[in-house]
């Protein structure tokens, strides 16, 4: 119990360091530790697969960085950022409203699915999991941060030299 | 072995004449040596194939595409003449031709046409048929080219005419293949009884009839005439194509088609063969120049024979083909005297001739005498001949005798305006010093009078042994040889021939001159104006068809600059705008490129849900 | 023992960058080596190689991996633009200490593009097509230039969107069949299809690789990141990167996993014919050199997708021959665009004339590849989009069989325009001392010219044979 609510507490306030934080290494560590805590809290709750496959999105997200990098490139001050975000703002306000409206008269209204959804799998060993049938995701996830890796190499040190 | 010989009648004039290309022209003994002889071979093997039947048959790419030749009574009857003409002609040739250009090229061509019209003659299939007409019809092209300047665009004239015509010939040829399902002419015989025989016929008619030079396919035979050198007129207008023409023409009425009395086609080759006589006699009567008004007789004889065979009655088929021969005969030999006189007095303009009958004895002998067997004067042959067709004329309809008698008076017209013109009046001071022909000139000339003369009073020899069998059981048991049978029919053509004598004493009593003896018909009130729109060329179908083909052209570059405007212009232009357009969309807005992939996504997820 | 081609240059990556003096200069022949290797090891005939084999190496690395002959002309078709790709990084990358990064992250590439095209996993596919991705955004951004970072940007926009989608359809087949793995997916589909679940699934995917595909009108990022990226990326990413992660995964989810069905068949024959045609019309006007190029890619891919949208084992076979041939002409061509650039300086055709007397052999390189790419018999482009049309006319799509003749017109005619306003014409008296471009970038355009020839002679004896290789994806 008092696990649960201290990782709990560790993955909101990682997720609002995330979002917080300036730095753009601190966010993505951030983020890393985010991951890594909800991870943690889906073996908690023996749903296996789906904590290896949270451990894999959150290696996929990486490019995330690359997203802000790039965005950053344009020399905004402070002010126009905030007015830039304002206006997105007043323009797609409506826009969840909207996807939610869409969302709904679907599910009222469309076609129903008559698929008999399989049982949810019985908890398997965690090591089993990871060795023996997602070996190769595991791989590929190295591999992933291995270009990232690269990446960050590539355009965020030289990017210092350059600037 | 003696199949064989067949094969030698096309071999030798044909490897002669390619070999002839090859000599150079400083070996001009040797040329003339090997056109004389080789003529000679092949009269040599003519009349030895004379009177036999012999098949030869070599299988080919396919069954129904054999080199197969056939010799029977017609097919010989047609090499001798052939071979009598070419030899004939060869001997004049070597010495008319003596200092002109191009002689290589002219023996060359000479020979081959002996080659070719005897592949004609022997082919009993239609494509091996067609293989040799179209071969022939490369030779008329090159006989004429080589004459004077102007000689290549009648060249080319007449190779259009006579290339269109044989284009129908060969749809012709293809249809009749078609509905006889073989093309052995042998084993056709097709009944002229529906809409797409008589289309078949109707188009190897014409490849016939144009070869024989009959209206419209006319128009070029005047221009060589005076273009083309002169034993080329002798020898293929003047005789090979008609012996072509007539002899296809032939085959296909009696052999290939059943063609009889109540046949539409008979009615059609009848009107053709009339508007010939008459239209070319007319044209013929107001030339000034020996050789051009021979070429209008030309045209104009061959519409007896193909009246006489339109007929469809034994008596006009003999008289059609009897014509055939007997005007070979005279016309070349009036072509050889055109030769002589254009040779020795170095001209054949009628208005700078005259007086000549004292110079020339001999030439104007053999003139006289083929001039009176073109006019149908008894005894001659061509008497004989157009009795028999006046016969079979009169027999469909009293309209064809009649133009057939007027035709005769303008023939004999313009022959008595010729001699007189030519031959008697006045010698021309500059033609004081003019010479009888030479002896090799002379001798084909007294030959060809001697044989007219020899067809006309012994005309059971011609028309018993060469033409009568030709009609085998069709002749139904006639004889037409002798005097003819009708003898009111006889008193006729005497009076017309009275008549023709009388109108020329009239015309000189006017005009005071023999060349302008038939004024009084050239500038009668009507004719005067259709006469100067004919020398005008107006009435040349030739000229009709270069005014459509300049039409149609025309609209073709209209249609080619339109098309080149859709594809070089409007389509550029649409690319081009639409790709620009394109390229404008692609602001590099990512929103916009998310809008896109947004929409596709929908129309996707639509087509899955629909579908 | 597939695995290598994964193993073998992610390895190859952590050796190079240990701590050893001059290991570094090691890789520039290292990544040859490799890339050369893996060309050979695609005849290797043996079948335990291929296979599915659990368990061979002890208890690790026994993956579930296998290929057919469709993953082999892919992997095959890695080897040959890789090789291309790392000759091209000698003459256009001055900074060797960048070029030695650039080499590591072709070889991850090279790793993420084996595994795509060796998974038998929905899940393992997605990861490796991730690799893929970052790597090329890493690639294309390279240089750090506004434009580069911006065609990077644009890419990664609209690859993550297309990543979402993915990860949807994954979610959506696992909560259908309770696995990843395609022969289970597969079994699953064909007991209930028409589903809305199901649709809704397929439709995801569908969408989110016609994004990576680039295919109008998906395509936004594409140019952009083509023509802004360096350009031995250029020849990388148009060569295979796109193919890839694109094509060849969409024939591998319809033939392993989806099946083709009526629906999907109308979709793929839209949105190929629309790519082909109008990316070809787009193509017509275009001014810079390496976007019309980009232009010409998205309009090629058109006809691949067209000759699988026919949904038939000859137009499968067809669109393989053509990922092929396009590997080889667009590779080559984008290696001419680099030859021009790095002596011009410029991009800008209008700017160019007259270079066939200067660059003797890029422009008859050029020539080769712009034919091969407007199917111009004997060379082998004609083949493949013989093979495209005759699997359409033969499946009934005679209008798409129609489109697909006149997109080629089109192709033959921007090729032209390029190769006037380039190679012939008017020379520019500005780029007067021009000469050839090195051997680094000259070679590897000779060797795929040979090859385009050769395979363009040697198709219609190896046609059959690879067609009739082709009728066990489908047993499969």
């Amino acid at each position: 119990m008092f696990l649960d609510l201290l990782s709990l507490i560790l993955l909101v306030s990682a997720a609002l360091w995330t979002v917080m934080t300036r730095s753009l290494l601190r966010s993505a560590i951030g983020l890393a530790l985010t991951s890594a805590v909800l991870t943690v809290i889906m073996f908690k709750m023996e749903a296996n697969l789906a904590a290896v496959f949270e451990l894999s999105v959150c290696a996929g997200l990486i490019p995330v960085l690359f997203v802000s990098v790039v965005s950053l490139t344009q020399p905004y001050t402070h002010q126009e950022i905030l007015e830039r975000m304002k206006s997105m703002f007043a323009r797609f306000r409506l826009l969840p409203v909207i996807l939610i409206g869409v969302g709904l008269i679907l599910v009222l209204l469309g076609p129903h699915s008559q698929v008999q959804l399989p049982l949810p799998e019985s908890g398997e060993n965690t090591r089993f999991i990871l060795w023996h049938l997602r070996q190769l995701d595991l791989l590929g996830q190295v591999i992933i941060l291995l270009g990232g890796v690269f990446g960050v190499a590539v355009l965020f040190k030289e990017r210092k030299k350059s600037a | 072995m003696i199949a064989k010989a067949l094969l030698l009648t096309i071999i030798i004039p044909l490897f002669s004449g390619v070999i002839m290309f090859f000599l150079p022209e400083k070996l001009r003994r040797i040329k003339e040596s090997l056109l004389v002889f080789s003529s000679l071979a092949s009269l040599l093997l003519a009349i030895f194939l004379f009177q036999q039947k012999l098949t030869f048959t070599l299988p080919w790419i396919s069954p129904g595409l054999e080199l197969s030749f056939r010799l029977y009574q017609f097919s010989s009857f047609m090499l001798l003449a052939t071979a009598f003409f070419g030899f004939f002609i060869a001997l004049y040739s070597v010495v008319f031709m003596r200092g002109r250009n191009f002689l290589s090229q002219f023996y060359g061509y000479f020979l081959l046409a002996i080659a070719f019209s005897n592949g004609v003659f022997l082919s009993d299939n239609l494509l091996v048929l067609f293989f040799f007409w179209e071969a022939f019809l490369l030779l008329l092209f090159g006989m004429i080219a080589v004459g004077n300047k102007e000689a290549f665009k009648t060249a080319t004239k007449a190779f259009i005419i006579v290339g269109i015509t044989d284009l129908c010939m060969m749809l012709g040829i293809a249809l009749t293949g078609h509905l006889s399902g073989t093309m052995a002419i042998s084993r056709m015989n097709l009944p002229l009884n529906n809409g797409v025989t008589n289309l078949a016929f109707i188009l190897l008619m014409i490849g016939a009839i144009s070869k024989g030079g009959a209206m419209p396919f006319h128009s070029w035979i005047p221009d060589a005439a005076t273009d083309a050198p002169l034993p080329f007129m002798s020898f293929v207008p003047a005789a090979l194509e008609k012996l072509l023409g007539i002899y296809f023409l032939t085959r296909i009425s009696l052999d290939m088609f059943q063609m009889t009395t109540k046949s539409g086609v008979s009615i059609l080759l009848m009107t053709v063969g009339a508007i010939t006589i008459i239209l070319a006699v007319l044209m013929a009567l107001i030339q000034k120049d020996y050789k051009r008004l021979l070429s209008y007789h030309a045209v104009s004889q061959v519409g007896y024979m193909i009246l006489g065979i339109g007929t469809a009655v034994p008596a006009g088929i003999v008289g059609g083909l009897f014509h055939m021969i007997n005007n070979a005969l005279y016309k070349s030999g009036l072509f050889l005297s055109a030769g002589s006189v254009e040779k020795q007095v170095g001209t054949t303009n009628l208005e700078k001739l005259g007086g000549l009958a004292k110079k020339m004895p001999v030439t104007f002998t053999c003139f006289l005498i083929t001039a009176v067997a073109i006019s149908g004067v008894w005894p001659f042959n061509g008497f004989f001949s157009k009795e028999l067709v006046y016969e079979g004329a009169i027999e469909r309809g009293w309209i064809f005798y009649f133009i057939a008698v007027l035709g005769s008076f303008f023939t004999a017209a313009s022959f008595l305006k010729l001699g007189h013109a030519a031959f008697l009046g006045k010698l021309s001071p500059e033609n004081a010093k003019t010479k009888e022909a030479c002896f090799s000139m002379l001798i084909p000339m007294i030959v060809i009078a001697l044989v007219c003369l020899i067809f006309g009073v012994f005309n059971q020899l011609p028309l018993n042994h060469l033409i009568q069998p030709i009609l085998g059981i069709r002749l139904a048991g006639h004889n037409f040889s002798g005097f003819p049978a009708s003898i009111w029919m006889v008193v006729v053509t005497f009076a017309v021939l009275f008549l023709a004598v009388a109108n020329h004493l009239f015309g000189v009593k006017i005009k005071g001159s023999g060349l302008h003896a038939l004024d009084h018909i050239r500038y009668a009130p009507f004719m005067a104006k259709i006469y100067d729109l004919a020398e005008k060329r107006f009435f040349d179908p030739y000229n009709w068809g270069l005014g459509i083909v300049n039409i149609i052209s025309r609209i073709s570059l209209g249609i080619d600059k339109a098309v080149n405007w859709l594809s070089d212009g409007l389509s550029v232009w649409l690319a081009n705008g639409l790709s620009l357009g394109i390229r404008r969309l692609h602001t590099g807005n990512y929103s916009i490129y998310l809008a896109w992939s947004l929409v596709g996504m929908l129309v996707i997820f639509g087509v899955l849900v629909i579908l | 023992m597939s695995a290598l081609l994964i193993l073998v240059p992610f390895f190859s990556v952590l050796i190079l960058n240990l701590p050893l003096k001059g290991i570094r200069k090691l890789a520039f022949g290292g990544a040859i080596c490799l890339s050369l290797l893996q060309m050979a090891a695609v005849f290797i005939p043996d079948a335990a190689f291929w296979k599915i084999n659990p368990h061979a190496f002890g208890s690790i690395f026994s993956f579930e991996l296998s290929a057919d002959s469709l993953s082999k002309v892919i992997l095959f078709c890695i080897g040959l633009v890789s090789f291309s790709a790392l000759f091209a990084t000698r003459q256009t990358l001055k900074d060797s200490a960048g070029r030695f990064n650039f080499i590591n992250i072709i070889l991850i590439a090279v790793a993420g593009m084996n595994g795509v095209a060796l998974a038998q996993d929905i899940f393992s596919l997605y990861i490796y097509l991730e690799i893929t991705a970052i790597s090329s955004f890493i690639l294309i951004a390279f240089n750090r230039d506004i434009l580069g970072l911006e065609g990077a940007f644009k890419y990664i926009l609209l690859s993550g969107v297309a990543t979402v989608l993915m990860l949807a359809g994954i979610a959506l087949f696992m909560l259908i069949a309770g696995s990843t793995s395609f022969a289970v997916i597969h079994a699953v589909l064909l007991n209930h299809n028409k589903d809305f679940l199901i649709s809704l699934g397929i439709g995801l995917f569908i969408v989110a690789l016609f994004i990576k595909s680039g295919l109008m009108p998906f395509h936004g990022w594409l140019p952009d990141a083509y023509t802004a990226a360096p350009a031995a990326a250029s020849v990388l990413l148009a060569g295979v990167v796109t193919k890839i992660a694109g094509v060849y995964v969409l024939i591998r989810i319809l033939v392993s996993v989806i099946s083709f069905s009526p629906a999907i068949k109308s979709i793929l024959l839209l949105v190929g014919a629309l790519s082909a045609i109008l990316a070809a019309i787009a193509a017509l006007t275009q001014s810079d050199f390496k976007r019309m190029l980009s232009y010409s890619s998205i309009s090629q891919v058109g006809y691949i997708i067209l000759g699988v949208g026919s949904g038939s084992v000859l137009g499968i076979a067809g669109a393989a021959l053509h990922i092929f041939n396009h590997a080889a002409f667009k590779s080559l061509l984008f290696l001419n665009s680099a030859a021009v650039e790095c002596q011009l300086g410029s991009r800008d055709i209008e700017e160019m004339g007259g270079l066939a007397k200067q660059m003797p052999v890029t422009s008859l390189t050029s020539i080769i590849g712009s034919l091969s790419c407007a199917g111009i018999p004997p060379l082998a482009g004609f083949w493949s989009k013989l093979v495209i049309v005759i699997a359409l006319w033969m499946a009934g799509f005679r209008a798409y069989a129609v489109i697909a003749v006149l997109g080629s017109i089109l192709t033959l005619t921007y090729f032209l325009i390029l190769q006037r306003k380039v190679f012939f014409g008017k020379p520019n008296a500005e780029f007067k001392d021009i000469k050839e471009a090195g051997f680094s970038l000259t070679f590897p355009a000779l060797i795929l010219a040979a090859l385009i020839i050769g395979a363009g002679i040697f198709t219609p004896f190896i046609l059959n044979r690879f067609i009739l290789s082709f009728n066990s994806i489908f047993g499969g």
